[in-house]
C-alpha cells in the first residue's frame, strides 16, 4: 500500500466514526514529518454550525497544542499535509491557503462546493495577493469516500432545510469514473 | 429600575481608563427616559455615538481634566452637533411606514451578473425523468409523485410535464440529481409498465427574463417568475434605519478591537430580523486573530461561532427537560418540530453586517449558514469572496444564493479616512489591501 492510501484510510476511520455519529461523513487527518499530528471529523450537526468541517476541527486542535504550535508564525502548517476523505470545500480550501498548508491529498471530489477545482479553485487558480498557492490532488480511496457518502445519503438527511423523504431511493453502487482530475 | 451595567457602569468607572478610576461624588445615578416604559420593555441607554474609550497611555492627560467634572467623567464627550457632523441614524424621524426610494437608501444592491440569456450563462442540474407512453398514466403518476414526496420546492421553478409536440411523447419529471448526491433514481410504480428513467439536464432555477425562458424551456419547460420577491422588496424607513442602527454597532464593534485589543478593525453583527419576533438575540463579533493567535479568527467565523454555541447551549436545556420527563413543545408542536430542522443552517432568513467584504473562506462560512443577505462597508478589492475576486452565491453549483448590498453611506457613520483632529473615534477602518477579512 503505498503512503497516501495508508494515511488516506485513516482519514476513512474518522469518516466512519463521522457516520455513526449521525453527520455528514467526511474526515481527515494532518499529517507531519510522518505522522499524524490531528485528526476530525465532521460536526456540524452536533455543534449546529454548518461551518465546523473536519480539515477547521484538526486545525483547530493544531493550533491549541503548544507542542505542536509552540510559536505562530505566518504560515504555521507550511510543512504539514492533508489527507480528507472529500475534496475540501470553498471555506476550507481558503482557510488552508490562509494556514499555509503543504499540500493536500483528497478522495473523491465535490461538485457543489469543491474549493479545490470543482467548483472553484481556490488552492492554486485563484489568485491571491499574499498566500502562496498549494497542490490537490485527489482520487485516493475515491470509491471508498463516495460510498461512505451515498450510505449516509440513503438515510435521510434531517438536519437539512427540507428533509426529502429518502425511503423510496436505493443506494446505487456503481462508480463513474474521473472525468476531471485535480484542481 | 436600572442598573448601571455595561457602558452605564464602565462610563462611571472606567471611561477615563485610568488605573485609579475617577471617584464620582455621588452615590446614584439618574436615568430619564424620554417616554412611558411599557412593563417588560428593555431600556437602552444612548451615550451619543461620540463616546470612545482611549487606550490608557493617551488618555492620562484627559483623567487629570475630567476627575472632578461632576458628569461622572462625560463631560469630555462633546455633542456631535457642535462639531457640525451628524452623527444620527438619519433615518430616525419621520414616519417608519414611508418607503425609501432606492437612490436614497444608504446602500446599493451588489448587481448579480446578468440574467441567464445565453446559453452557457444557464445554471442547470440534473434530474431523473421518465418517458410516458400511455398518456393516460399521467394523473395516476401526478398523485403518486405527491405520496412518493417528490413534490419538493427544489423542483418547483420546473413545469412536471414535458410534452413534445413533434412525436406526441410525454415525459415526467421525478426529482433533481445534483451530481454530488449519490442516491439513485426513485423506484417508479411497478403496475404502469413505465420505461426505465433516465437523466437529463434541466435548468436550476426558474426564468427571470423571456430570452433566458426561451433558452430554459428547451431544456426543460420553465416557470417565468419575472418579478423575483426579493428583487423589488421596498424599504421602508424603518427598515434603512434598522440596517444603519446595525451598521453603527458593527462600525463601533470593529473600533473596539482594535482600540482596546489591537486586533484589525473588523466586525460582523447579526442583528434581530427588523420583521423578527421581539427578544431576538442579536450577535457581534470583532476580529480576534491577533489576541487568539489563531488567523482564522475572522469576524464573521466568530459571530457564526457565537450564534452557534446560542443555540448549542438553547439545546441542551431542551434536553434536560426531556430527561425530567416534560416534554418541550417544540416536540409535540409539528410547526415548532420543522423549525428545529436546519437549525445549524444558522442564518436561515438573516442578514449579516460587516465592515469588510468578507473572505472566500468566511463567504463560503456565510454561504453554508444559509445567509439570506450580506451588507458590507469596505469591498476588499483582491481577496473578497462577496462580489470582489469572486462572487460565490453566483458561481454554478453553490446550492444557496444570498444578496449583497455594499453600504455607500459613509458620511453619517463618520467614517472618516484620516483621523479627524486625532480624534480616534471618526477614522476610517480600511485595510491592507493583502488582508483576508
Amino acid at each position: 500500500m503505498d503512503v497516501h492510501t495508508k494515511w488516506m484510510q485513516e482519514a476513512m476511520k474518522m469518516a466512519e466514526e463521522a457516520l455513526e455519529a449521525g453527520e455528514v461523513p467526511v474526515g481527515c487527518v494532518f499529517i507531519r514529518d510522518d505522522h499524524i499530528i490531528a485528526k476530525a471529523r465532521n460536526r456540524t450537526n452536533q455543534l449546529r454550525n454548518a461551518t465546523r468541517h473536519a480539515e477547521l476541527e484538526a486545525i483547530d486542535t493544531i493550533l491549541s497544542d503548544k507542542e505542536l504550535t509552540p510559536q505562530m508564525t505566518t504560515y504555521p502548517l507550511n510543512s504539514t499535509t492533508l489527507y480528507v476523505t472529500v475534496e475540501p470545500c470553498i471555506m476550507c480550501a481558503s482557510a488552508l491557503r490562509q494556514m499555509g498548508i503543504k499540500e493536500v491529498y483528497y478522495g473523491c471530489g465535490n461538485e457543489r462546493f469543491g474549493g479545490c477545482g470543482s467548483v472553484l479553485g481556490v488552492n492554486q487558480g485563484l489568485p491571491h495577493p499574499a498566500h502562496p498557492p498549494y497542490k490537490a490532488t485527489g482520487g485516493y480511496c475515491r470509491e471508498e469516500a463516495i460510498m461512505i457518502l451515498r450510505r449516509f445519503y440513503v438515510t435521510e438527511n434531517t438536519n437539512a432545510p427540507n428533509p426529502r423523504s429518502k425511503a423510496n431511493r436505493v443506494l446505487k453502487t456503481e462508480i463513474a469514473p474521473v472525468f476531471t482530475t485535480e484542481g | 429600575m436600572a442598573l448601571a451595567l455595561g457602558l452605564g457602569k464602565s462610563t462611571h468607572t472606567t471611561a477615563n481608563w485610568s488605573p485609579d478610576p475617577p471617584v464620582t461624588s455621588t452615590d446614584s445615578i439618574t436615568y430619564t427616559t424620554v417616554r412611558d416604559v411599557q412593563p417588560g420593555e428593555e431600556l437602552c441607554i444612548f451615550y451619543g455615538h461620540n463616546l470612545w474609550f482611549k487606550p490608557s497611555d493617551k488618555m492620562e492627560k484627559q483623567v487629570e481634566e475630567s476627575v472632578e467634572d461632576g458628569w461622572g467623567g462625560l463631560s469630555h464627550i462633546s455633542a456631535s452637533e457642535e462639531e457640525g457632523q451628524p452623527y444620527r441614524n438619519p433615518f430616525s424621524d419621520g414616519s417608519r411606514d414611508e418607503v425609501v426610494p432606492e437612490e436614497d437608501l444608504p446602500f446599493t444592491r451588489f448587481k448579480l451578473p446578468p440574467e441567464e440569456e445565453t446559453p452557457d450563462l444557464i445554471r442547470t442540474v440534473d434530474s431523473w425523468v421518465v418517458d410516458v407512453p400511455d398518456a393516460r398514466h399521467i394523473n395516476t403518476l401526478i398523485k403518486w409523485l405527491k405520496q412518493a414526496q417528490l413534490e419538493t420546492p427544489d423542483v418547483a421553478h420546473l413545469k412536471r410535464i414535458r410534452k413534445n409536440l413533434q412525436t406526441g411523447e410525454t415525459t415526467l419529471l421525478l426529482c433533481l440529481s445534483p451530481q454530488n448526491d449519490p442516491t439513485g433514481p426513485p423506484a417508479l410504480p411497478d403496475s404502469l409498465g413505465l420505461p426505465p428513467c433516465y437523466k437529463t439536464t434541466v435548468p436550476a432555477s426558474s426564468a427571470l427574463t423571456l430570452p433566458s425562458l426561451a433558452l430554459k424551456s428547451a431544456l426543460w419547460p420553465t416557470m417565468y417568475t419575472p418579478k423575483r420577491k426579493d428583487e423589488v422588496e421596498a424599504w421602508t424607513r424603518g427598515k434603512a434605519a434598522w440596517a444603519w442602527d446595525a451598521m453603527s454597532t458593527t462600525v463601533q464593534t470593529a473600533r473596539e478591537g482594535t482600540l482596546l485589543k489591537n486586533e484589525l478593525p473588523i466586525a460582523a453583527h447579526i442583528p434581530a430580523p427588523y420583521d423578527g419576533p421581539p427578544l431576538t438575540v442579536s450577535f457581534a463579533a470583532h476580529d480576534t486573530r491577533s489576541t487568539t493567535s489563531h488567523p482564522l479568527r475572522h469576524a464573521a467565523i466568530n459571530v457564526i461561532r457565537k450564534l452557534a454555541d446560542y443555540h448549542a447551549s438553547n439545546d441542551s436545556t431542551r434536553s434536560v427537560q426531556l430527561d425530567t420527563g416534560s416534554a418541550p413543545s417544540s416536540l409535540l408542536d409539528p410547526a415548532a418540530a420543522r423549525e428545529d430542522n436546519g437549525s445549524n443552517y444558522l442564518l436561515t432568513g438573516q442578514t449579516i453586517f460587516l465592515t469588510h467584504e468578507p473572505c472566500i473562506m468566511c463567504s463560503m462560512a456565510l454561504l453554508h449558514s444559509r445567509v439570506k443577505e450580506v451588507f458590507y462597508l469596505y469591498p476588499s478589492p483582491s481577496t473578497g469572496g462577496c462580489g470582489s475576486l469572486t462572487c460565490l452565491p453566483t458561481l454554478k453549483g453553490v446550492n444557496h444564493r444570498f444578496s449583497i448590498c455594499t453600504w455607500s453611506d459613509f458620511s453619517s457613520l463618520r467614517l472618516d479616512e484620516t483621523p479627524n483632529h486625532g480624534d480616534a473615534h471618526t477614522f476610517g477602518l480600511r485595510l491592507d489591501g493583502e488582508i483576508d477579512a
